[in-house]
């Protein structure tokens, strides 16, 4: 709870602050690319740069995790910002994330870089997106400036079946996107995209998946918010089992939820399983609120809730996608259902 | 950091959390002042009010009933060039229009009452003089509750010590349009001939603009209260339950070693906050930094300040030509044309254009949208110089160029 504001109360405002048009609110938005090498990642982007809609876009390359040795020896050097075109500029970082950001941000606002009012982040091909999200959690880091709004991993039609088979690192790439991305269809067979859209969906049956045909992708598709937690596509909501123990289930309420018993809720889940929270994210119908309130938690890691000014589809129905890895959905059920119990006696 | 440090030549325009709806050159007469009123007019047109800045043109009205096709009803001239209108206000369908003049002693100097509810054809109801010899008449003046003009003028029985201090806070009746009557005036004490008070120390030249008054705000919520910026003055809070005897409840100055020019004071009064902006009033960054600032008045005759809104970047903007700093903002005047928030502060900064603050946490106010346009054609610093703004209460955002570009309308997208 923002606690100036009862120092200064403002009628207008809701228990979580300002009620905001986006989940974004005055944040910088930035869209996360995941996806192995030779995906097809870097092509979309050039796509997606140079379309209206990447206009005043900054990218991030990131390569954390991905250095040998020699490599850091030209570190620094190689962490220059290159200018695009259409109001675009590019960055490679390998060492820290946050400091990339918060340079570009820096340069910008001294007219050194072009206006840009989104960031890209292209991961490397094994990156883990978990510690990516996670940097964008905590209000005081980045949360405040950055608003992680979706995060997108790019397939190939021809060998990603395959990657999916061998690399954990790949499957939970898909596991925690929003949006999946599958290329080099037309370098595949129909049967052969329709096994791989089947395993994706599989492993992550919230995501819409979107082909691109010849690398082509409707920009917009890009860098849209993701549904925040939008019930499932086939309103099948049980539970999913994962290989390498990840289990992922969508917690549903249709009464107003009251804050306190869940934020206790989420305080414990996080206290003692936190390492196991992959991706906890949504909106709640919190009880007293007028719009949704989105939530989202990393690991042991809480992003501030937002109040949203609307419900995106006029469905009051609260819902909570979890990512855990094995963590399961009676479990975190009677766990809140415990804590409510406490609060209401 | 690119190999090219210095500022980009090549300014581009930004439109961030904002959505230009519209733009109208009012006829390749657009240097717009700090006036601007909404009427719903009788036949049910949404009639924005807009004062020049400067002559030739007076006022001009403008219909934005359809806030992405905006036509210009009526535009009209100044009698002499030496004139400006530069502020206006409408209650209903009446206008209170300012008249300064470059020298003291010209003439016509003083505001005017128009009834405007043909807006076509707007026809005088009065005219108050507000000349004099040490008088440039009237600067500024608000209007928002049908009775009372409060404004900052000249008098023809002022006579500052030093002419810069020459207009004085003024308090008008006009419950009978036709014919305005002076109730109260405050003037800070030493700036008048015969005062006992002794003179204020001034700033140090070039920055010795005056100590005059500047906005003059009232509001339905404590109309007893004027929220007074005072220019190098700083600001007051005037107890004026007795408007025949304004008192000083309390005043904040941020100069020395700030650069004066205090201009707007608008209280939040729910949250017991003060909005207060400084004008920048030279080119060049010449008396950087103009800020908006917040003050907490949880205890009126204890104004603290907590907190400035984060400003444009001096690189990227002092050099860039022309004013940069703060000036105007979104004034929540008490009128149901007016969006009201006390969450979020809209404010222009001459070439860093038009920025909103979230300032729901008043110790940290973020901003949360910028428009910087490109500058007008016949710009003639080269640049956009955003010098005043106005929500409606359908949220739509107007704001004006100072010299040429003429109206804005925008959507907020935050």
């Amino acid at each position: 709870m923002n606690d100036t504001l009862h120092l200064f109360p403002s009628r207008a405002a809701g228990p979580f602050g300002r009620r905001v048009k986006h989940a974004r609110g005055g944040r910088i938005p930035v869209t996360i690319v995941t996806g192995f090498l030779g995906a097809g990642k870097t092509t979309l982007l050039r796509q997606f740069l140079a379309s209206p809609q990447g206009r005043g876009t900054a990218v991030i390359v990131n390569e954390f995790g991905a250095i040998g040795i020699d490599d850091a020896l030209v570190r620094d050097a190689a962490e220059a910002t290159v200018l695009l075109g259409n109001g675009c500029a590019c960055c490679v970082t390998r060492s820290d994330l946050q400091v990339a950001l918060r340079r570009l941000v820096a340069e910008r606002d001294r007219g050194l870089l072009p206006p840009f009012g989104r960031i890209v982040i292209e991961t490397s091909g094994l990156a883990d997106p978990g510690p990516i999200l996670q940097t964008f959690a905590t209000d005081r880091a980045l949360g405040a400036a950055f608003h992680a709004e979706v995060a997108v991993a790019v397939v190939d039609a021809v060998t990603g079946l395959a990657t999916l088979d061998w690399s954990p690192e790949a499957r939970k790439q898909i596991i925690l996107a929003d949006r999946l991305v599958i290329t080099k269809t037309d370098l595949s067979d129909a049967a052969a995209t329709a096994r791989l859209t089947e395993r994706l969906a599989a492993l992550n049956p919230r995501a819409a998946i979107d082909i691109a045909v010849n690398g082509a992708l409707d920009p917009q598709r890009l860098i849209a918010a993701a549904d925040d937690g939008a019930l499932p596509r086939t309103g099948f909501a049980a539970e999913a089992a994962h290989a390498d123990g990840i289990v992922s289930f969508v917690l549903t309420d249709t009464a107003p939820v009251a804050w306190t018993p869940f934020a206790r809720m989420m305080e414990t889940l996080t206290a003692l399983r936190g390492r196991d929270l992959l991706r906890v994210k949504g909106l709640l119908d919190v009880a007293g609120c007028r719009g949704p309130v989105l939530v989202q938690f990393v690991q042991h890691l809480a992003h501030p809730p937002v109040e949203l000014a609307a419900w995106p589809d006029g469905d009051r129905t609260s819902r909570l996608v979890f990512i855990t890895r094995g963590v399961s959905e009676t479990s975190v059920r009677a766990l809140f259902d415990a804590v409510r119990a406490v609060a209401e006696w | 950091m690119p190999a090219d440090k210095n500022p980009r030549q090549d300014a581009e325009a930004v439109t961030w959390n904002f959505k230009l709806l519209a733009q109208h050159e009012l006829g390749g007469f657009g240097g717009m002042g700090e006036g601007m009123s909404i009427q719903i007019a009788p036949d049910g047109r949404r009639v924005l009010w807009l004062a020049h800045e400067s002559a030739p043109k007076n006022f001009t009205a403008v219909d934005v009933s359809d806030p992405r096709a905006p036509k210009v009803v009526v535009q009209t001239d100044l009698p002499q060039s030496f004139m400006r209108s530069n502020s206006l206000e409408t209650v209903g369908n009446i206008m209170a229009v300012a008249y300064q003049t470059q020298q003291p002693g010209q003439q016509p100097a003083g505001f005017e009452l128009f009834d405007i509810s043909n807006p076509e054809t707007p026809k005088s109801i009065a005219f108050v003089d507000a000349s004099g010899p040490h008088s440039r008449g009237v600067h500024q003046l608000w209007f928002c509750d049908g009775e009372y003009v409060h404004l900052s003028g000249g008098a023809a029985d002022f006579t500052p010590r030093n002419q810069l201090d020459d207009q004085c806070y003024r308090i008008f009746d006009v419950r009978n349009p036709s014919k305005p009557t002076e109730v109260g005036r405050w003037w800070l004490p030493g700036t008048r001939d015969g005062d006992a008070a002794p003179p204020p120390a001034r700033q140090q030249p070039p920055h010795d603009k005056g100590f005059r008054a500047h906005n003059t705000n009232v509001y339905p919520q404590r109309p007893d209260r004027c929220y007074l910026g005072y220019i190098d003055g700083g600001m007051f809070v005037l107890d004026i339950a007795d408007k025949a005897r304004p008192k000083v409840i309390s005043g904040w100055k941020n100069s020395p070693p700030y650069t004066g020019f205090c201009h707007t004071v608008l209280p939040l009064f729910d949250r017991n906050l003060l909005i207060v902006t400084d004008e920048s009033t030279m080119d060049d960054g010449g008396d950087w930094p103009k800020l908006v600032w917040i003050v907490d008045a949880r205890e009126e005759k204890n104004l603290v300040p907590i907190a400035t809104c984060p400003a444009p970047s001096y690189d990227a903007f002092a050099h860039r030509g022309g004013r940069f700093g703060a000036h105007n903002i979104h004034e929540n005047v008490p009128l149901p044309t007016c969006w009201h928030s006390d969450e979020i502060v809209l404010g222009t900064f001459f070439n860093a254009g038009l920025r909103a603050y979230d300032i729901s946490n008043p110790y940290q106010p973020k901003e949360v949208a910028a428009f910087v346009p490109p500058a007008p054609a016949l710009a003639p610093n080269g640049t956009i110089q955003l010098n005043d703004c106005f929500v409606d209460e359908r949220r739509v955002v107007y704001t004006v160029d100072r010299h040429a570009g003429g109206l804005y309308i925008l959507e907020m997208d935050f």
